[in-house]
C-alpha cells in the first residue's frame, strides 16, 4: 500500500515535471500540454535574478556619407566615395540617485572604439557634476558633440587643425553652473586627462605625437571653460564662452627620430546667437570662434635631401602662435528644412594658411533621421592640397539618443 | 611655468564659481516659486495660489510644444523653483528632461511635494498598444493634450490644488477657498460651452496634429483624419491626396489647427477639399482673449461655433 502510494506520488511528480518543461508553443502532431503557471505577485517569490527591468536605455546611430572629391594634385585620391562613417551604439542608465553612466561605442566597419564611457556624479551639492571616464572635452560649442550631431558635415577647419577631428580623453572633469539674475546662466568646467593629443590630424599624418603614460600631476593634460548664456528679448539667446586646452609635456616621433619636451596650448573665444520664432518653428543661429594655438606648433623636418617621405627626420619644433577662426549661419525655415554656411580659416604651418567653406541643406524627415547635401571647398598654401567636395549624408538615430544640453 | 598657469586658472575658477552656485540652491522664504510648463497651468496655479505663489510659465502661447528651445531663464527658474507643474504624458519630453537634469533642484524631482504632474488620474486617449516609431512620434502613455478638453481645467485645478497643498500645507484653507471660487467659474464656463456645443455632435473635423481629440470626444465631433500622416510626421503628397479625397467624400469638414501648424499647406488643402481652416489656440496666451485657460476655451468655442454656424457661447 505504501509502495503504491509512493509510486503514484512519483508519477504525479514526473507528470508535474513534464508539464513544467512543456514547449513554449505546440505544432500539429505535438502533445497538447498545459504550460507552467505564470509567476505572479507575491506567489512567485524571489526566484529570478535575470530581470531586465533595470536595463539601461539603448540607442544607435547610423551615419552614412557618399561624396565626390575633386582634389588638386596626386596627394589625395579623386572620385566617388561611399562609406559608413559611423555606427554608434549607446547605453545610459542611472546608477544610483546621484549618478548616471553611459557608454558610446563607435565603429566605421573596420575599427571599433569606445568613444565615450563615463559616469556623471551629481551628489557633491550645488549645481556641480563630477565626470569620470572617457569623454569628449568641454571646449567651445562644437568639440563636445559627436560628428553626426554637427549642423555641418565636418568640424570647422580651425578646430580640426588645432585640436583634432575629435578630442576625447580619459580623465576627470568638474563643472558647475549658477544663475545670475533671472535670465543668465554661467557655467565653468575644469578637466584633467591622461592625454589630449589630437586625433586624425590631416596636416601631419606621419608625425606621431604622444604623451607619457605615467606622469607627474603637472604633466597631465588640462581643459578649462567658462561660458555664460542669457536670454535676449523673448526670442533670442546669446552665449559667450572662453575655452582652454593644455598639453604641458609631449613628444613627437617621425621615422625613428624623436623630439621631447613639447608643449601645446589652445585657447578659444566663442560667440553664438540663436533666434527662434514665436511658434518655435523657425530658427536662425549665428556663431563663431576665434582660436589661438600656441607652443611648439611647427615641426622642423629634415628631408635628408630626398623627396622620399621615409627619409624625413624630425629635428625640432618652433615655438609659434597660430590664429584660426570659424563663423557660421544656419537658417531653419521650419522643422524640416535648414540651410547654412560655414567658413573657417587657420594658420596651419610656417607661413601656410588654409581656408574652408561649406554650404549645406538639411532635410529632416522626422526628429530621427535626416538627409544633408553638402558642398565644400578647401584651399591651402600647401602644395596640392586644394579640394572640392560634394557630399550626401544620411543619419538615423534610433532609441534613447541624447547627449544632454550643449553648453 | 605652465603648471603655475594651470593651477592658477583652475583654482580661480574652482574657488569663485561653486560659491555662487549655492545661491541657486536656496529654499524659498516668501511666496512659493512655481514654474509651470504651459501658460494654462500657470494661469490656473495663479488662480488657486493667489498671493501665496509666484508663477512663471516656461512656454509662450504660440509655441509648438514639441520643439521648445531651452533657454537660460528656464534653467534659472527651475533651479530656484519650489514647485514644478507639468502636464506629463511626455508632452514636455522635448525640453523638460534636459532642463530638470541640469537644474539639480531636489525640491521638484519626481516623488517630492514640489513635483506636480497634472495628468495623474487622467484617463488618456490614444494609449498605443505597441510603442513603435512606425506610428510616428507617439506618446507612450497616451494623448497628452488634456488641457484642450473643456473638462480638463477642472482636473488640472484639482491636481494643482493637491500639489500646492502638499508644498505649502499651511496654505491649505486659502488654496481650497480659492479653488472653490475657481470651481464656480468653471461651472459657469462649462455650462455655456456645453450650451454652445449642443448642436455639434456628428460634425466632421480634420486636425493637423492630434491635439483636439479630447475636445472631439467631449462633443461627439467626428475626426475624418489628420494632416500629419502620423503624429510628428509631416504630410506626404500621397497622404494629402488621400485625405482630400476622404474630406470630399465626408461632406462639410472643418480643419482645426493650432497657430504653429497653420501654414500655407493647410489653406491649399482646405481649398482643394472645400473645407474651412480654423486656427484654435492650443495653450493659453498668444491669442487675444485666450490669456487664461477659461479664456482660451471661450476662444475655442467661439471659433468653432462660427465655423459650424451655431450660436457662440455668451461670456
Amino acid at each position: 500500500m505504501q509502495d503504491s502510494t509512493l509510486s503514484l506520488l512519483v508519477l504525479a511528480g514526473l507528470a508535474g515535471s513534464a508539464a513544467a518543461q512543456a514547449p513554449a508553443f505546440s505544432t500539429p502532431g505535438m502533445a497538447q500540454t498545459p504550460g507552467p503557471p505564470a509567476p505572479s505577485g507575491e506567489a512567485s517569490g524571489q526566484t529570478d535574478r535575470f530581470r531586465s527591468v533595470f536595463n539601461p536605455a539603448f540607442s544607435f546611430v547610423v551615419d552614412v556619407v557618399a561624396d565626390h572629391l575633386d582634389a588638386e594634385g596626386d596627394a589625395t585620391e579623386d572620385g566617388i566615395g561611399l562609406e559608413l562613417r559611423a555606427f554608434e551604439l549607446g547605453a545610459q542608465s542611472w546608477v544610483d540617485p546621484d549618478a548616471w553612466a553611459y557608454f558610446i561605442g563607435v565603429t566605421d566597419g573596420e575599427t571599433v572604439a569606445i568613444e565615450e564611457a563615463a559616469i556623471h556624479y551629481q551628489g557633491l551639492g550645488g549645481n556641480t557634476t563630477l565626470r569620470a571616464g572617457r569623454f569628449f572635452i568641454d571646449f567651445g560649442k562644437q568639440m563636445q558633440t559627436h560628428v553626426h550631431e554637427l549642423r555641418t558635415l565636418e568640424r570647422p577647419l580651425a578646430l580640426r587643425a588645432y585640436l583634432g577631428e575629435e578630442v576625447k580623453g580619459d580623465g576627470l572633469q568638474y563643472d558647475g553652473w549658477t544663475g545670475l539674475g533671472d535670465a543668465t546662466a554661467v557655467r565653468w568646467s575644469i578637466g584633467a586627462f591622461a592625454s589630449l593629443i589630437p586625433e586624425g590630424d590631416e596636416q601631419e599624418a606621419e608625425l606621431e605625437l604622444g604623451v607619457a603614460e605615467r606622469k607627474d600631476p603637472g604633466d597631465l593634460n588640462f581643459t578649462a571653460r567658462l561660458t555664460a548664456f542669457t536670454d535676449v528679448s523673448t526670442n533670442g539667446v546669446f552665449q559667450a564662452g572662453f575655452s582652454a586646452r593644455f598639453i604641458p609635456e609631449a613628444s613627437a616621433e617621425l621615422n625613428g627620430s624623436e623630439v621631447g619636451g613639447l608643449e601645446s596650448s589652445v585657447f578659444g573665444l566663442d560667440l553664438t546667437y540663436g533666434w527662434t520664432s514665436d511658434d518655435a518653428r523657425r530658427a536662425l543661429t549665428l556663431g563663431g570662434e576665434l582660436l589661438l594655438n600656441t607652443g611648439d606648433t611647427i615641426a622642423r623636418i629634415d628631408d635628408g635631401g630626398t623627396a622620399e617621405p621615409d627619409d624625413d627626420t624630425l629635428t625640432g619644433f618652433d615655438d609659434d602662435a597660430q590664429l584660426g577662426w570659424y563663423a557660421f549661419v544656419d537658417w531653419s525655415w521650419d522643422q524640416q528644412h535648414a540651410v547654412g554656411l560655414q567658413f573657417s580659416a587657420a594658420e596651419i604651418g610656417d607661413g601656410l594658411d588654409a581656408a574652408e567653406i561649406e554650404a549645406y541643406y538639411t532635410r529632416r524627415f522626422s526628429e530621427f533621421h535626416r538627409l544633408r547635401l553638402v558642398a565644400s571647398s578647401f584651399e591651402s598654401d600647401a602644395p596640392d592640397a586644394d579640394a572640392l567636395r560634394f557630399a550626401i549624408q544620411y543619419t538615423v538615430m534610433v532609441g534613447a539618443h541624447g547627449h544632454g544640453l550643449n553648453w | 611655468m605652465n603648471l603655475v598657469r594651470h593651477l592658477l586658472l583652475c583654482a580661480g575658477l574652482t574657488a569663485a564659481l561653486p560659491a555662487l552656485s549655492q545661491e541657486a540652491a536656496g529654499a524659498a522664504t516668501g511666496p512659493l516659486r512655481v514654474v509651470a510648463t504651459l501658460p494654462d497651468l500657470a494661469d490656473i496655479t495663479a488662480r488657486i495660489g493667489g498671493e501665496r505663489v509666484q508663477v512663471q510659465s516656461l512656454t509662450r502661447g504660440r509655441e509648438d510644444l514639441h520643439h521648445v528651445v531651452a533657454r537660460p531663464s528656464h534653467l534659472v527658474a527651475l533651479s530656484r523653483a519650489d514647485v514644478l507643474v507639468q502636464v506629463g504624458l511626455s508632452l514636455e519630453m522635448g525640453f523638460l528632461p534636459g532642463l530638470l537634469e541640469n537644474a539639480r533642484n531636489p525640491r521638484i524631482r519626481p516623488g517630492q511635494p514640489g513635483f506636480v504632474n497634472v495628468s495623474v488620474g487622467w484617463d488618456p486617449l490614444g494609449v498605443p498598444e505597441v510603442v513603435t516609431r512606425k506610428d510616428g512620434d507617439v506618446h507612450p502613455d497616451g494623448n497628452p493634450h488634456l488641457n484642450l478638453d473643456p473638462a480638463g481645467g477642472r482636473h488640472i485645478a484639482a491636481r494643482i490644488l493637491a500639489g500646492l497643498t502638499a508644498a505649502d500645507p499651511q496654505g491649505r484653507a486659502y488654496f481650497e477657498a480659492r479653488a472653490a471660487e475657481y470651481g464656480k467659474e468653471l461651472d459657469a464656463a462649462e455650462a455655456r460651452w456645453a450650451a454652445a456645443a449642443k448642436a455639434w455632435a456628428g460634425r466632421k473635423i480634420v486636425v493637423y496634429h492630434k491635439e483636439y481629440d479630447y475636445l472631439a470626444r467631449r462633443y461627439g465631433l467626428e475626426i475624418v483624419g489628420s494632416i500629419e500622416s502620423k503624429p510628428g510626421i509631416p504630410p506626404t503628397p500621397g497622404h494629402v491626396a488621400r485625405l482630400v479625397e476622404a474630406m470630399r467624400a465626408a461632406g462639410p469638414v472643418v480643419i482645426l489647427t493650432a497657430a504653429w501648424s497653420n501654414g500655407r499647406e493647410l489653406a491649399e488643402i482646405g481649398k482643394a477639399a472645400g473645407a474651412t481652416v480654423v486656427e484654435l489656440p492650443n495653450q493659453g496666451g498668444g491669442t487675444p482673449g485666450a490669456e487664461t485657460w477659461i479664456g482660451m476655451q471661450d476662444v475655442i468655442h467661439e471659433r468653432l461655433a462660427r465655423a459650424f454656424g451655431s450660436e457662440p457661447p455668451k461670456r
